[in-house]
């Protein structure tokens, strides 16, 4: 069958999305979350996109697990509280809605054959899209500093008495 | 080379602004000698840059095709209006010296300061509608933020709000107007709007022109949103010289200036600006006869002398109106520090508690009448020959009865100065208060504009020569100061004018002066209070949003899973509607 | 409705989209919070290089989904840092909480 890869890579994709959301252990969420960022990069590929299917693979599955990992170990593992504020029913009958009316606008304009045209991601990315170079720039210098916040041991100034 | 100088002059006070704010407030010394190094080595940088004045793009740097590109253009307009924010920036930094003395939260004054200095600077240098729009929003987040520099004070509260707010209502005029050309024109380059406006389909050019002006007034106080100056005199007095006297006010005239090829064939709309300046004009005048605040004093005229500027834009005079804009930049920002001055040694602000300060503060009287002189338009100082030749253009190009109000409005102007600078300076003494000296650093800040006062009308040959060599869809003639000087004391119209400002002032000082201390007419009074039936309309706006964002403030809870349901329920419902509307 | 490609990877964005939405409904502690988020922006990832290949700009698609990565990894970064001193100073990552706290 057509597409057989595709359905697997994306129903294991939804498999481990639905698990990282209801398990229980973060530590369990952070794999099953770079089990995503595999398999959402391997359809990458196979749509043709692999420049952007190796970012995804490297970031998504190796810089983010890692500092996902390192979070986890230096807060602890929290219990996490199932008892969400909104009640699930409620949740998933909004969701439920959004995709489907999503599905159902998008689905008879991807009927027509896609057209193929030039994939050349340098030089797009260096003439029409000069601004979000520099908009990652700023956004890489702004998540170093993020970074610096996240490993810096010392204590807020009078976090003991708000500490509980 | 041009380019070097101006990422200096917009990139040197930001870059001051964050060292100001690295320096902390532990170190009122250092975070004074930072602001005042910065402040001057950037209006030492806008001075270098005179040379290099030319219609040719500085910067072009190409951010793909839906922004166009980050371009910097040093034409004659721009050039001058970067030199007096930063030369007059640095001169109000400098005064803040002493001003600001032992305040707290230095850091957070001299950081929004240099702040806006530099966006200032871009504001007019920018080549591209959509950074002008950046640039312009920084430079009303500042003023915001300055206005209620004394965070405490609920008055001072309630007018940043509303300054912010009233602007904003122009801010939203400006990113109409550009994106509007944008759809039309593919580019946000002012200098393709400026070329291809006649290609563009009337009513879209009418609307764009007119959003312009909503902007424009709205910015620089004019009808029907003049009543946010005189409330964001809360601000610390070096602010309201530089920011809402000789700077930020501007920016509403220097949009209509650098439009003004692109709308001049608007049916309607030169009127329009006419109209809209020569009410200002007079109602504020009206206004500041009664005020007893020193400060809204000033601000009415500062109000009053921007409807000057508009009404000779309006009259087609865009040389008439950038030349008062000048003048005006630094006699008002002289008058505002020198009231400052007095501020700061008496510690009130009501003038009807002064009196007699002048045998007390003889520098500062001095100062200060050189700059009244000049608001009133007598001889030899610069306000004298901008606001003739703006009345001579009126004469020229405006219908006789506007012509006349104007006149009327220099008598008016002559009347309250003399009135404001009798009740601060002269008569008696009516309150004991304590006075102490003016400090160093402000007598040097003074010093400097008082010689501006007396000198800068002679830059007009120098001004009209780069305005019209580098604004080639203006149409300007270059004149030369000569004949300007030859051009103003042999019209009639001039004579005339003296004539009506030396009536006003005998009538002052016969009659006038017996009423300066009296409780004006009651009807007077409110008419003014009510800023002749505006003040609710604005009051309105204001109040409508603020109370507007308090009641949808239940919706911002902080409970983040209740607002991401908001957004994914916003998202559900416009799913729907699209849906249902067959899309 | 047929199985081809396209429309498998339709459902897979739509449904990685729907899970992600339905996990920021109902999660409470701050670090999932910021899984849930990157979960989400998968689908997005997905959704802008599928868009970039109907419409034959891949290349477009592509660069735009670079952004995309680049700035998710950014907020990533910025609220773990966020959660983990926010761990330090008031003890707990449950968001509602967190919200009613005052420090």
């Amino acid at each position: 069958m057509v597409g057989m890869e595709y359905l697997l890579l994306l129903l294991g994709a939804i498999f481990c999305a639905y698990r990282a959301i209801v398990s229980k252990k973060i530590l369990s969420s952070t794999i099953y979350l770079a089990c995503i960022s595999a398999l959402v990069s391997a359809v990458l590929y196979l749509l043709g996109a692999p420049q952007v299917a190796v970012m995804e693979l490297s970031v998504g599955a190796g810089l983010v697990t890692v500092l996902l990992v390192y979070a986890v170990s230096v807060v602890g593992e929290d219990a996490l509280d199932p008892a969400s504020v909104i009640p699930k029913p409620l949740a998933f009958v909004v969701v439920g809605l959004v995709a489907a009316f999503l599905g159902w606008m998008i689905y008879p304009s991807i009927q027509i054959a896609p057209e193929t045209g030039p994939v050349d991601l340098a030089s797009v990315l260096w003439q029409s899209r000069v601004l979000d170079v520099w908009i990652q720039i700023v956004l890489i210098f702004s998540g170093v500093m993020g970074v610096l916040g996240l490993l810096s041991e010392r204590m807020p100034e009078g976090s003991k008495e708000t500490h509980s | 080379m041009a380019l070097i100088l101006i990422a200096l002059i917009i990139g040197l006070p930001w870059l001051g602004a964050l060292t100001v704010l690295a320096a902390g407030n532990k170190n009122p010394k250092w975070q004074h000698g930072l602001a005042v190094g910065f402040s001057l080595a950037s209006g030492l940088m806008a001075l270098f840059l005179i040379p290099f004045t030319s219609s040719r793009v500085a910067l072009d740097l190409w951010l793909g095709p839906s922004f166009g590109s980050l371009s910097f253009v040093p034409d004659g307009l721009a050039v001058s209006l970067t030199i007096i924010a930063t030369v007059i920036g640095s001169l109000a930094v400098i005064f803040s010296v002493d001003y600001m003395r032992g305040e707290a939260q230095l850091g957070r004054y001299y950081f929004l300061v240099l702040f806006f200095i530099g966006a200032m600077a871009g504001l007019v240098l920018s080549g591209n509608l959509l950074f002008t729009f950046f640039f312009w929003e920084i430079t009303a987040l500042c003023s915001y933020g300055l206005i209620s520099f004394y965070n405490d004070d609920p008055k001072a509260v309630a007018g940043g709000i509303k300054a912010l707010i009233i602007t904003q209502v122009g801010g939203v005029g400006l990113l109409v107007g550009s994106l509007l050309a944008y759809a039309n024109l593919g580019s946000f380059q002012i200098s393709d709007l400026l070329s291809k406006a006649n290609t563009m389909p009337a009513d879209v050019l009418s609307i764009i022109a007119f959003c312009f002006l909503i902007a424009a007034s709205a910015k620089s106080a004019q009808f029907p949103f003049h009543t946010w100056l005189p409330d964001a005199m809360e601000a610390p007095t070096p602010i309201s010289a530089l920011i809402h006297a000789a700077t930020m006010v501007n920016a509403g005239i220097y949009l209509l200036a650098r439009f003004f090829p692109a709308f001049e064939s608007v049916p309607g709309w030169m009127e329009m600006v006419m109209l809209a300046g020569i009410v200002s004009a007079l109602i504020t005048a009206f206004m500041a006869l009664t005020a007893t605040d020193l400060k809204r004093t000033l601000a009415y005229s500062t109000v009053s002398q921007l409807g000057y500027m508009v009404y000779a834009i309006g009259a087609g005079g865009v040389l008439a109106s950038q030349f008062h804009l000048l003048s005006h930049a630094v006699f008002k920002a002289l008058l505002f520090l020198s009231a400052g001055a007095v501020i700061h040694s008496v510690g009130t602000r009501d003038m009807t508690r002064m009196g007699a300060l002048g045998r007390k503060l003889p520098y500062v009287r001095n100062v200060f009448v050189i700059g009244a002189l000049a608001l009133i338009g007598l001889p030899v100082f610069n306000g004298f020959w901008s606001k003739e030749l703006i009345l001579e253009v009126g004469l020229e190009h405006s219908p006789r009865w506007a012509y006349g109000l104007m006149l009327l409005g220099a008598a008016l102007t002559a009347f309250y100065t003399f009135r404001m600078t009798w009740l601060v300076f002269y008569g008696s003494s009516r309150a004991d208060l304590h006075v102490h000296p003016a400090g160093l650093w402000m007598k040097i800040a003074l010093g400097v504009l008082a010689i501006g006062t007396f000198t800068t009308w002679l830059l007009f040959g120098g001004l009209s020569g780069t305005l019209a060599q580098s604004l080639p869809t203006h149409h300007l003639e270059a004149e030369s100061t000569i004949h300007m000087v030859e051009m103003i004391l042999l019209a009639p119209a001039t004579w005339l004018a003296l004539s009506l400002i030396a009536v006003s002032l005998a009538l002052f000082w016969f009659v006038g002066r017996g009423f300066a201390l009296k409780e004006s007419p009651i009807w007077l009074r409110e008419l003014s209070e009510s800023s002749f039936g505006f003040e609710p309309v604005n009051t309105f706006i204001s109040r409508g949003i603020s109370g507007l964002a308090e009641q949808l403030r239940f919706t911002q809870n902080g409970q983040m899973n209740w607002n991401i349901l908001g957004i994914v329920g916003a998202l559900l419902f416009v799913l729907a509607v699209l849906l249902w509307s067959g899309v | 409705m047929s199985l081809t490609p396209l429309n498998i990877v339709l459902f897979g964005i739509v449904a990685l989209f729907g899970v992600g939405f339905y996990g920021l409904l109902i999660t409470r502690n701050l670090i999932k919070f910021v899984m849930v988020l990157q979960i989400l922006i998968k689908g997005v990832v997905l959704a802008l290089v599928f868009a970039g290949k109907l419409s034959g700009n891949l290349g477009l698609g592509q660069s735009t989904a670079a952004t995309v990565i680049v700035a998710d990894t950014i907020v990533a970064v910025v609220g773990l840092a966020l959660a983990v001193q926010v761990r330090r100073r008031f003890g707990t990552l449950d968001v509602p909480k967190i919200s009613t706290l005052r420090g």
